[in-house]
């Protein structure tokens, strides 16, 4: 199956690490990748509420050239799903305003049309390659690798939107981390925000307090590492876990892996290869515990 | 006694007839006002800045919501609060009272298609990982979307 890489902006500019991964880990598992040039952000939306038409616009026009290209989207980021899927599923059902839309679009000589789909990696993972195939393509389990698992909340929802997995109640991605032969655990506060957009927007005291709490969870459940699919969830966790932890006091480290790099570690990759050592939150034992793994 | 809505000017809150104030979507995974922060929570925010006040827009702590959709999820008579809270966001927007994040990314998006400054150091990681330079050929359509919209001419006129 073949996919147009959506990259958007957080992982590209800050995460390239990243994107190396998944352009190493996809294809391995019959996901080819095709880069479309042109793509620009998404739009990261707060900035065009007042702006409907422009932010619709900019979504449309990435929309266009997956659709010029033939080929359905596929993301690396939750933000950047929730706000093509949004506009897709919009611009699809609303004939009016798409018409509008596409009166601006024409000034690039784009037009949406509706014809593709955009999915987030995750899900083309769960539900096109499936599990059975990630577990096929382990070569070293992860075994007795204590994971908390945080899908974030904009690839839950809204549901109707995004399609995926119980917005109260995630499972997938543990069963996605169980593939690799690592341990999910059963932790609180899984389903809270990581605090991003108030680092970003809002008040770095709050956005502290709140992943400190989600921490605190990850490691009372004695979670050796978490597990993310979104780049600002990552860098939350990472980076803002970097420096959160003076104001916090926090005793312990939990270092945050994105789901690509476990599924690297457990497809026999190292952890340079895997990019586990351009992290900001280091945890020895963590590095030991891989080290063994994978070796 | 009822809380009569108060709507700003053509601003558009219908869903606010409804709400019971029931604090369901409140009390939600240790929600808003629990874990980081009593100044805001989606019911509280509902009755003082939506309902009961002519200025919502201007209170700061709209912007603590994240926009994570717990609410949505929960609340038992669809009232949606995050259609609320984005309703002031769009409001504050218009009315000038802005985080200057927002503003900055916006005519960043425009400029650049990015939504971050690209710095010499991401350049020379990419190039250490073996990653193509990144595009700049979204930046003329963007340019043609932002003047057909107008958004061109505001980011003009709100430069300091």
């Amino acid at each position: 199956m073949r996919f147009a890489i959506f990259l958007g902006c957080f992982i590209p500019v800050r995460l390239p690490h990243i994107e190396a991964v998944a352009r190493r880990v996809l294809p391995q598992l019959g996901v080819d990748l095709t880069d479309i040039e042109g793509f620009s952000c998404c739009p990261e939306p707060v900035g065009f509420l007042t702006d409907r038409i422009t932010g619709l616009a900019v979504a449309a026009r990435n929309l266009s050239l997956a659709e010029e290209a033939g080929l359905d989207i596929i993301t690396l980021c939750n933000g950047c799903t929730y706000t093509l899927r949004q506009a897709n599923q919009t611009l699809k059902r609303d004939t009016a305003l798409r018409e509008k839309v596409n009166g601006v679009l024409a000034e690039t000589g784009h037009r949406f049309r509706g014809t593709i789909e955009v999915r987030h990696f995750a899900q083309v993972l769960h539900e096109q390659v499936g599990l059975e195939k990630i577990h096929s393509v382990v070569k070293k389990p992860l075994s007795g690798l204590k994971v908390a698992c945080h899908p974030g909340c904009h690839i839950l929802s809204p549901p109707e939107t995004m399609g995926f997995d119980d917005p109260l109640n995630p499972v997938v991605l543990d069963f996605m981390v169980s593939a690799l032969g690592a341990e999910p655990v059963d932790w609180d506060r899984k389903t809270t925000c990581c605090g991003w957009t108030l680092t970003n927007y809002g008040d770095k005291e709050s956005a502290n307090r709140l992943l400190g709490a989600k921490l605190d969870a990850m490691h009372a459940a004695k979670a050796d590492c978490s597990a993310v699919i979104c780049p600002q969830c990552f860098y939350q966790f990472d980076t803002g876990q970097m420096l959160a932890a003076r104001e916090l006091k926090l005793e312990y480290r939990v270092p945050t892996l994105y789901y690509l790099q476990l599924l690297a570690l457990a497809m026999g990759r190292g952890l340079d290869e895997a990019g586990v050592r351009q992290h900001r939150v280091k945890d020895p034992a963590l590095e030991e515990k891989l080290g063994r793994l994978t070796a | 006694m009822a809380i009569r809505a108060i709507y700003p000017p053509g601003a558009r809150h219908e869903a606010a007839e409804i709400c019971l104030k029931c604090g369901v979507c409140c009390n939600v995974a240790h929600s808003c006002h629990v874990v980081y922060d009593l100044r805001f929570n989606p019911r509280y925010t509902f009755v003082y800045d939506c309902l009961a006040s002519e200025k919502g827009a201007s209170n700061p702590n709209i912007w603590l919501c994240v926009s994570c959709h717990k609410c949505e999820e929960t609340c038992p008579y669809d009232v949606s609060p995050i259609n609320f809270i984005e309703a002031l966001k769009a409001e504050a927007l218009s009315g000038g009272f802005v985080h200057p994040t927002i503003r900055a990314e916006v005519a960043q998006i425009v400029s650049t298609g990015f939504a971050f400054p690209i710095t010499g150091a991401t350049e020379r990681q990419r190039q250490g990982l073996n990653l193509n330079p990144l595009s700049s050929q979204a930046v003329a359509d963007l340019g043609r979307i932002a003047e057909k919209t107008g958004l061109a001419t505001r980011l003009k006129e709100e430069q300091p």
